[in-house]
């Protein structure tokens, strides 16, 4: 779409039995069977349960989450239609407007999760840290300096895939740790569901850079190469730090930066990069690691809807599905 | 301390037993399950947990002394028993050494029934207390009964359903019946009573089914005045915030299901309250659905037409009778032919995809065969409606009310007792039909113990019937340790003539009682027991084993089947002396039970070699399928691996026996069609299937995205 622009080609209509790249229908299709509301989680189960959290857990878990609207916010407005001029086919487009109004879901939701289960008091002082935090202003702008338009495409993909991959775990790991003590288990359902669509979105766009970069010269490759991984670096030292505010009063620290190496390490592999973190630094709690994966949880239905549900393919029975 | 706060033990120990558990999800570097770690796990549990907040006894004089004196045990219980004969049966149950095999079922029975001091902090029983307490409470001062009780429980075999053994013998307690199913009138008064009837029994605890059959539909004339009534999702949205109401008083989780026809106006309305794009004000988010659907509709779905959806307030007053209580697929014609009835009608085959499409999104509904269940039975009346879980199938009557909203007509309205044996263990036990007949009297204890006066209805249909439901679990557990592959000719062999065998027992067993009180259920005599027609495929053709495996199962067992000739002498001691209780099988899904019992679910095959399972109370726990080790995974096949032909298979052969229903769920991979779901449910139609419970998905992750070396996440 992008190399027709100087002569004002003909609009086309998108061809979905024409694709250039595979990829996109794949992805389009587990996108949308995996489309999900808010309001399909009983997140009202969840009262008691909150009820129980100490104050101070209690805020630790707000702020958590009006960090993670923050990120959603900015991949919603700024980041996924950043992507939008430099898809490379027009199915690519079509998913990445998916991606970005799943996004503004995954924000509608944690405010959800604030309406269901505290007071607007709490809520506002919260959103009024995320504003003043340091750690979490200095992330975001640096993300949205990448996401600037006169940047290069593929360096708004690296910063995005970070965002997807990397930037919203700290955050996650709250809600998975939890659950792993089963409390606001329905909460951590919901998250389990952005879970599942952030990594597909990280995993997508990752593959798309790699495409795109994937004809380029030698010397290009190793000057992304390069950025990405000083831009890790760079978006490590804050999360460390950010990491190190939030959860140092409830000793968790390391468990949650080993959690941060993890996925660093799956972010840059989405980009077709080496790890950075070697394995010993990597050694999740196999509670969180294990409670990250939605497939086949065989949940009691009384308490939760799970988050395994999708939205089916509908195809129509013939006769001879009705030989009796 | 029983709550798990960050900084009290998330921190200090390296792994905890929460991280030991999670492992059994992570395969360790040469690709194996560590199941080491899930014991240590239990260990650890015990170690770090369970024995630090336990309150110490010097003995069991003392003991049961401060439980009754502080009130938590009811001294009723114990009463009716010696000092000595509870020194017995408590030294008896401790001498049989009882440990749990995981984490999970020892996590879960301490989590949610052993009974715990009024702040919730510290332990007042270990496991063999519980047992014996339940044992004691069910004999009602029998010694050698409670005895029996005991074995049969400690020794893995009879496991009684979670209100039964939560709640026996506690002085501050909700009710040991499972599940309750009401009919609902087309009437102010009788939708009124039952949201009154669901609060009161949810504060009890169970689960409340409700059938909404008979409500008049959306639009109809209320008074004669046309486009009145709002049909039922008004009283479905009542009933989803009275069981949420109920859940907040702290008691177990309030639950309910409703059902309704398929031929009822509103069912496409009724669906829709599932979708994922349903608007807030009719979606229904915690109320379980369940669709009644008669053999016609599967005609009409065949010949590809119309099926038509029948007001009935207007059938009501054609045939007198309400709605639930006519057949669909007798009248059709006729209801159609009648210009008296209004209708409207919808495509047969849509409405089947329509159903399949809301599984997919949400699970449900539940379906209930409605000519299949009525065919088979045994009992005069007729049957209208399953409960939560999908496997009571009862008849019931409906209540007429006064105008100050009393009974001007008491009806009668279902309960049922669950509990389950575990296959492996009664095979393994010593001796088969005690254990079934032992499990029936405790049922019936349950039944004779309970009488809730807050429904009158149901207290009438207990007191009538006597209805218990004894289920089966760990099918898949003891093929597998027996190396026999589910769903196999030979796996389904052996659960035919296993339910015929159980069938038997609990016959004789019930008639027993039937002799021992001289009594029989009411309305025995207009049952198919009575004429001695329920007996005919007993006496006129053999169930036993056909193919070699299942035969030497037997043998290798030494159980005794029961010969033709053994079916006809109980036919006549039946036709004799009668039955006391009214329903004797029912097979439940058995989730927390059959973790503490070391069992797979029900007879589903395992959900996965190693089970995510996430409740509101324990949170995500993993349980690996019992006597799995790394050498026997092959006969560990899951069931979306095993696929819904071969767990239908050996639901049939299972069904032919039970008199009640059973809890069947259907698995299937995401990439599944609707049309698949369909597929299935006309298979399970043509097989005699009565009942379908869930149906579940398993989304696999797409290649790049999946968490690494995750056992549950790969097939």
């Amino acid at each position: 779409m992008k190399d027709n622009v100087e002569t004002r080609a003909i609009p086309r209509a998108i061809n979905w039995n024409r694709l250039q790249d595979d990829k996109d229908l794949e992805v389009w299709n587990r996108l949308t069977v995996n489309f999900w509301l808010p309001e399909k989680v009983p997140l009202s189960n969840d009262v008691q349960s909150w009820a129980t959290l100490r104050p101070e857990e209690q805020q630790l878990t707000i702020r958590v989450f009006t960090g993670l609207t923050l990120l959603d916010t900015i991949q919603n407005s700024v980041g996924a239609p950043a992507l939008l001029p430099d898809a490379q086919t027009p199915h690519e487009e079509a998913v990445l407007t998916n991606i970005a109004f799943m996004e503004a879901v995954h924000a509608r939701s944690y405010s959800s999760v604030f309406s269901t289960l505290c007071q607007t008091k709490e809520v506002d002082e919260a959103f009024r840290w995320s504003e003043e935090n340091p750690h979490l202003q200095e992330k975001a702008r640096l993300i949205l300096d990448k996401y600037d338009a006169g940047g290069d495409p593929n360096k708004r993909k690296i910063a995005s895939v970070f965002l997807e991959s990397f930037l919203f775990y700290s955050g996650f790991y709250l809600p998975m740790y939890w659950s792993s003590r089963a409390k606001l288990t329905n909460t951590a359902d919901l998250i389990r569901l952005i879970i599942r669509d952030e990594a597909i979105h990280g995993y997508y766009i990752g593959y798309k850079f790699q495409r795109a970069t994937e004809r380029l010269p030698e010397a290009e490759r190793a000057a992304l190469k390069e950025f990405a991984f000083s831009l890790m670096f760079e978006l490590y030292d804050i999360e460390a730090r950010y990491t190190e505010e939030l959860y140092d009063s409830l000793g968790l620290t390391e468990d949650v930066k080993a959690f941060l190496h993890y996925n660093a390490n799956k972010a840059l592999q989405n980009l077709g990069y080496e790890a950075l973190f070697p394995d010993s630094a990597c050694e999740v709690n196999p509670a969180i690691l294990a409670a990250l994966s939605p497939d086949s949880e065989n949940h009691d239905f009384f308490s939760g809807s799970g988050s395994s549900y999708v939205i089916g393919k509908a195809v129509a029975t013939e006769d001879e599905d009705w030989d009796f | 301390m029983l709550d798990n706060s960050l900084t009290q033990d998330g921190t200090d120990t390296a792994l905890d037993y929460h991280a030991l558990n999670a492992m059994l999800n992570l395969y360790d570097e040469d690709g194996n399950i560590r199941f080491d770690a899930d014991r240590m796990a239990a260990r650890q549990y015990f170690l770090q947990h369970v024995n630090q907040n336990t309150v110490f006894f010097h003995s069991l004089d003392e003991k049961l002394g401060y439980l009754v004196d502080e009130g938590y045990y009811e001294a009723e219980v114990l009463d009716q028993y010696s000092k000595n004969f509870q020194r017995e049966i408590w030294a008896a149950a401790y001498a049989r050494k009882f440990r749990f095999p995981t984490f999970l079922g020892a996590f879960k029975y301490y989590t949610s029934y052993t009974l715990k001091t009024r702040d919730g902090q510290r332990y007042l029983e270990r496991y063999e207390d519980r047992v014996c307490m339940v044992s004691l409470a069910l004999a009602r001062g029998d010694e050698a009964q409670a005895m029996a009780y005991m074995e049969e429980i400690i020794g893995g075999r009879f496991q009684p359903a979670t209100p039964t053994f939560l709640n026996a013998g506690k002085k501050s307690r909700g009710e040991l019946i499972s599940c309750f199913l009401l009919r609902v009138e087309d009437n102010m008064e009788s939708i009124g009573r039952a949201i009154n009837s669901s609060l009161q029994l949810s504060k009890r605890g169970g689960g409340v089914a409700l059938m909404l059959t008979n409500i008049r539909e959306h639009g109809a004339p209320i008074k004669g005045i046309e486009n009145q009534s709002s049909g039922v999702i008004p009283v479905m949205k009542l009933l989803e915030d009275s069981f949420s109401y109920a859940n907040q008083l702290g008691a177990r989780q309030g639950a309910g299901a409703v059902y309704l026809n398929a031929h009822h106006p509103d069912i496409l309305r009724f669906l829709d309250t599932k979708r994922e794009n349903a608007d807030e004000k009719i979606r229904i988010k915690t109320l379980s659905l369940g669709v009644v659907i008669p053999d016609v509709t599967f005609d009409l779905a065949k010949r590809n037409e119309e099926m038509y959806l029948f007001s009935p307030h207007d059938v009501e007053k054609v045939y007198g009778v309400p709605f639930s209580d006519i057949s669909v697929t007798e009248k059709y014609d006729e209801m159609v032919d009648d210009k008296r009835i209004r209708k409207s009608k919808i495509n047969a085959r849509e409405f089947f995809q329509t159903l399949a499409e809301i599984q997919f999104e949400s699970g449900y509904p539940y379906i209930m065969f409605e000519d299949t269940v009525n065919a088979a039975n045994p009992i005069d009346g007729r049957i209208t409606m399953s409960n939560l879980c999908s496997e009571i199938l009862q008849v019931n009557e409906a209540s007429e009310y006064n105008d100050d909203l009393s009974f001007s007509h008491l009806g009668t309205d279902i309960s049922c007792n669950l509990g389950s044996l575990n296959i492996a263990r009664t095979m393994d036990g010593p001796d088969f039909g005690a254990t079934v007949e032992t499990a029936i009297r405790a049922l019936t204890a349950v039944s004779e113990m309970s009488a809730i006066d807050s429904v009158p209805s149901i207290r009438r249909g207990n007191d009538e019937a006597h209805a218990v439901g004894l289920g089966q679990m760990n099918l898949h557990g003891f093929l597998a340790r027996e190396h026999i592959h589910y769903g196999s000719p030979e796996g389904v062999d052996f659960t035919g003539v296993y339910f015929a065998a159980a069938a038997y027992h609990a016959i004789r067993a019930s008639n027993a009682l039937a002799r021992e009180k001289g009594q029989s259920f009411v309305g025995f005599e207009k049952s198919a027991y009575a004429d001695g027609s329920f007996f005919d495929k007993y006496t006129t053709r053999d169930w036993l084993p056909e193919t070699d495996e299942a035969k030497a199962l037997f043998e290798r067992f030494e159980i005794t089947l029961p010969s033709r000739e053994d079916w006809t002498a109980l036919k006549e001691a039946v036709m004799k002396d009668g039955l006391y209780n009214r329903n004797l099988q029912a097979v439940p899904p058995t989730g927390s039970i059959s973790y503490i019992n070391n069992s797979t679910s029900s007879i589903h095959p395992i959900v996965s070699r190693i089970e995510i399972r996430k409740e509101g109370k324990i949170g995500r726990v993993y349980y690996p399928a019992p006597f799995m080790d790394n050498e026997n995974l092959d006969y560990y096949r899951d069931a979306y691996d095993i696929g819904p032909e071969a767990l239908i298979d050996t639901y049939a052969a299972a069904t032919e026996h039970v008199d009640q229903g059973l809890s069947l769920t259907l698995f299937f991979p995401a990439e599944a069609t609707t049309r698949d779901i369909n597929r299935a449910q006309i298979y399970a139609w043509k097989k005699g299937i009565k009942t379908i419970y869930y149906v579940r998905l398993r989304q696999t992750a797409l290649e790049g995205t999946e968490v690494q070396g995750c056992v549950s996440c790969t097939l």
